[in-house]
């Protein structure tokens, strides 16, 4: 049992600008269930990448396989060795058989040209007795549920002798009893003496499943533990436990009248009985896992897809959105999460991405748009959101990330909205620009503006809200004045 | 009922078997004729051009790509050999039929390494080499017709195999169907049986995961392109051996009927779906469409109408329940 079967160190990763891993070392013995925990960009899917041969690590890594030292150069050579993911979307083939989906990588592996499907059916059923679950091997994938589809790629996992299996957030898209059913294989093939790496962050889970954990936080390496030395409480603290101090922004005392107000607002199987109020000049950090329902309600309210019941009103009157032009009409903005899908126009320049929402207020009447207004305009937003380079005419896509977030600020903050909602508004970008976006957020709430911030980072909500909201499976379980709050009283509600 | 709906609307071949069963009906009702052996081996000679040709679509379309220049490669190949059997009179049909098949096939090259090389879009890629190779071959032929092939290359396209007496005259099965039935085969048995055609339906189901079991992706889309081009080359021959001349014109639009056969047959162009069976089905429909209406007196336009709305129909349903199907798989967990 002591025998290890994989263990890393010094393995880094560095992005332009970003370092995902900083030095880090992890460990797995075979018929062990080893829990990485972290939240969100602490590292877990970069390592996960890494181990699964989809990214190098920096220069220096070292990987041991029972004790020999490794490199994979593509997914394949992780296979090879042994180390098998299970993706959250499972990754399989969709349109083809249960069967086909077990059994076709011996065949892909030997390098044969024919197929015998009379092996790759006996691999299957193989594969699925080994794990005791009934699933008919000639039905195609698509039609499974997401339990089963999940039960297919773990059979897939066991097909390839993999001795060793990284569950990513296994348990995100299951119901409670498929939950439970897939505890059962986890002990299985822990009793089979697979080792399985198991990322998660929620608490009941990894205390259920879990031998060891190993808590990264951005990108660090923070300590290893036996799971039954060490409580709840223990782990939230080794998870968030920045000394830090957090810039706080957080002003109570100005607030405006209330300019939105959400009752009761239900979306099946996207959340539930979501009641708050937006008061003008306040910062309203939304926080909780990612897939608590946090954007999800911002979509709703914003009409891009409105809740099943529940009442919304935009000051004292009770509006039903169905389209985001009449959210905007209402005056209500909202940032999505890609802002490179859904908020910018890549190949367009700064001043066209700034201007969109507005063009028609620099029109004449035929239509025809007043280039030298709208490039005035234009000035000013650079100028006062410190856009750099500060050339209206570079493209979207030249800028950096913050940048590029800037000028969706711009855009949409110059439709001059009352209420403004933006989802991970500091999604992939610098610490600098990051403390920059903090304040445009904060001088909008100063100006009158209600601004409700969704984030995963618990530092950001921290810094730029007022009060703060947390949502956990898609139902609200606490909101709290940003005075006294602790970063693990946030997250007992949203882990918990 | 409503599950007997769904589970027909899932299987396309049967709800397609339907709709061939119930226009096979109404028009021998209205023209006896019809419903003969004859006829439908008429039927099915003229229409075996298109299969053979939507038989080389299909593992494009399963590996989620489009091949918009099998027209201008069947007309190369047309072209090609007429000009090769006037100019060598004593060939052979073995010589003649392989010429052909790899004219196609370094088309089909072209297309395959454009798509894998370059990264471009198949749908562009295709679409250069069609209009390329088009203008050229009637650059070249300055439209006109070539005839005058040789007696031996004629008469091949004559043999009929058996003898089955219909309508009071004794008939066989002509050569061309003899064609698209092996092609039938050959393409089924690649699709089924080779790692290479797996690979074709993994690619087009998810490429991600395709690389990472280790299919060579590039090889494969290259193989299916090849494919499409080589069973043009063969259909060129087909072609030939039934009207007995080349116009370099008739093929002009053609790549659109053929893949209309390959989408009426099931086969998605979203990529990962279709099958030879179902394929053969959009064949028969097609030639039933086409046959029958002219049969029961209706316009050759609105021959295309009722084409066109059989396959919006098929294919909505697809994207609808595809649709649902994701919907279905997209949610967040809420405690109730």
């Amino acid at each position: 049992m002591d025998r290890v079967f994989l263990e890393i160190s010094n393995v880094s990763k560095t992005f332009p600008g970003v370092k995902a891993l900083d030095n880090v070392r992890f460990d797995i013995r075979p018929g062990e269930v080893h829990a990485l925990v972290g939240e969100n960009g602490a590292g877990k899917s970069t390592l996960i990448k890494i181990l699964s041969g989809v990214q190098p690590p920096d220069e220096g890594a070292k990987i041991l396989i029972e004790g020999k030292e490794t490199q994979f150069a593509h997914p394949i050579d992780a296979i090879k060795k042994g180390i098998s993911v299970i993706y959250q979307d499972f990754a399989l083939f969709t349109n083809l058989t249960v069967a086909e989906n077990i059994g076709i990588n011996e065949t892909i592996e030997q390098k044969k040209k024919v197929v015998s499907w009379r092996a790759i059916q006996k691999k299957a059923k193989d594969a699925l007795d080994f794990l005791n679950v009934q699933i008919d091997p000639n039905a195609i994938v698509e039609n499974l549920s997401v339990a089963k589809q999940q039960m297919v790629a773990i059979a897939s996992a066991v097909a390839q002798d993999a001795k060793m299996i990284i569950m990513d957030e296994p348990t995100s898209a299951l119901s409670r009893g498929e939950v439970e059913r897939l505890y059962e294989i986890i002990d299985l093939l822990k009793e089979k003496n697979m080792a399985i790496m198991f990322v998660s962050h929620k608490m009941d889970e990894l205390f259920r499943v879990s031998d060891r954990f190993t808590v990264f936080r951005d990108g660090q390496y923070v300590g290893t533990t036996d799971a039954d030395k060490i409580t709840e409480e223990e782990l939230i603290a080794m998870m968030v436990g920045r000394k830090i101090e957090v810039k706080r922004y957080a002003n109570l005392e100005e607030k405006g009248e209330v300019v939105l107000r959400v009752e009761n607002l239900s979306k099946k199987g996207n959340f539930k009985d979501i009641s708050f109020e937006l008061h003008a000049g306040e910062v309203v950090g939304f926080t909780g896992l990612v897939g608590a329902g946090r954007s999800e309600v911002a979509q709703a309210i914003f009409g891009i897809s409105p809740a099943d019941s529940g009442v919304v009103r935009v000051g004292d009157e009770e509006v039903h959105i169905a389209n985001p032009a009449q959210a905007l009409e209402k005056g209500i903005a909202y940032i999505p999460e890609s802002r490179q899908t859904q908020g910018l126009v890549l190949p367009k320049t700064i001043a066209d991405n700034i201007t969109l929402p507005l063009l028609r207020t620099f029109a004449n009447k035929l239509g025809i748009i007043n280039r030298e207004k709208q490039m005035s305009a234009v000035d000013e937003w650079i100028k006062m959101l410190d856009v750099r380079p500060n050339d209206p005419t570079m493209l979207a896509m030249q800028l950096s990330g913050g940048n590029q977030q800037k000028v969706v600020l711009a855009k949409w903050i110059s439709t001059k909205a009352r209420i403004l909602i933006v989802d991970e508004p500091t999604n992939g970008v610098d610490i600098g620009a990051k403390d920059e976006i903090h304040k445009i957020l904060r001088q909008l709430a100063k100006d009158g503006t209600a601004v409700m911030v969704i984030s995963s980072e618990l530092p950001e909500i921290l810094s730029v809200s007022d009060r703060i909201v947390v949502m956990r499976r898609g139902r609200i379980t606490a909101q709290m004045d940003n005075d006294a709050v602790t970063q693990e009283a946030i997250m007992q509600k949203a882990l918990v | 009922m409503q599950k007997v709906w769904k589970n027909l609307t899932k299987s396309k071949e049967i709800s397609i078997l339907a709709i061939i069963v119930v226009l096979a009906v109404c028009i021998t009702i209205v023209n006896p004729n019809f419903l003969t052996v004859s006829n439908f081996f008429d039927i099915m000679r003229s229409n075996s051009i298109y299969g053979i040709m939507a038989l080389g679509m299909l593992p494009v379309l399963i590996s989620g790509g489009i091949d918009l220049s099998v027209s201008s490669t069947i007309t190369l190949c047309a072209v090609v050999m007429g000009k090769f059997l006037q100019a060598n009179p004593g060939s052979n049909i073995v010589v003649a039929i392989l010429l052909c098949m790899v004219v196609g096939a370094l088309a089909g090259l072209v297309n395959g390494l454009l798509v894998t090389k370059f990264h471009i879009p198949p749908i562009v890629a295709t679409l250069g080499t069609q209009t390329i190779v088009m203008a050229a071959v009637l650059f070249y032929t300055n439209g006109m017709w070539i005839s005058g092939m040789p007696d031996w290359f004629l008469s091949f396209g004559d043999i009929q195999f058996g003898a089955i007496p219909s309508a009071g005259k004794v008939v066989g099965m002509p050569i061309q169907i003899l064609f698209l039935i092996l092609v039938g085969i050959a393409t089924w048995l690649i699709l089924k049986y080779t790692l290479m055609g797996r690979g074709i339906y993994a690619v087009g189901g998810n490429v991600q995961s395709a690389t990472r079991v280790g299919y060579n992706v590039s090889r494969v889309t290259t193989f299916v392109y090849i494919y499409s081009g080589t069973l043009a080359g063969l259909a060129a021959v087909t072609d030939i051996l039934i009207v007995k001349q080349i116009d370099p014109n008739t093929f002009s639009g053609c790549e659109l009927d053929v893949i209309a056969i390959a989408v009426l047959g099931g086969a998605s162009v979203m990529g990962g779906i279709g099958t030879v069976f179902g394929t053969f089905l959009g064949i028969i429909l097609m030639a039933v469409i086409k046959n029958g209406l002219v049969l029961v007196r209706v316009s050759s336009y609105w021959q295309k109408v009722v084409m066109g709305i059989i396959i919006l129909v098929t294919i909505s349903v697809d994207v609808i329940n595809r649709r649902i199907e994701k919907a279905r798989l997209v949610h967040v967990d809420v405690e109730e």
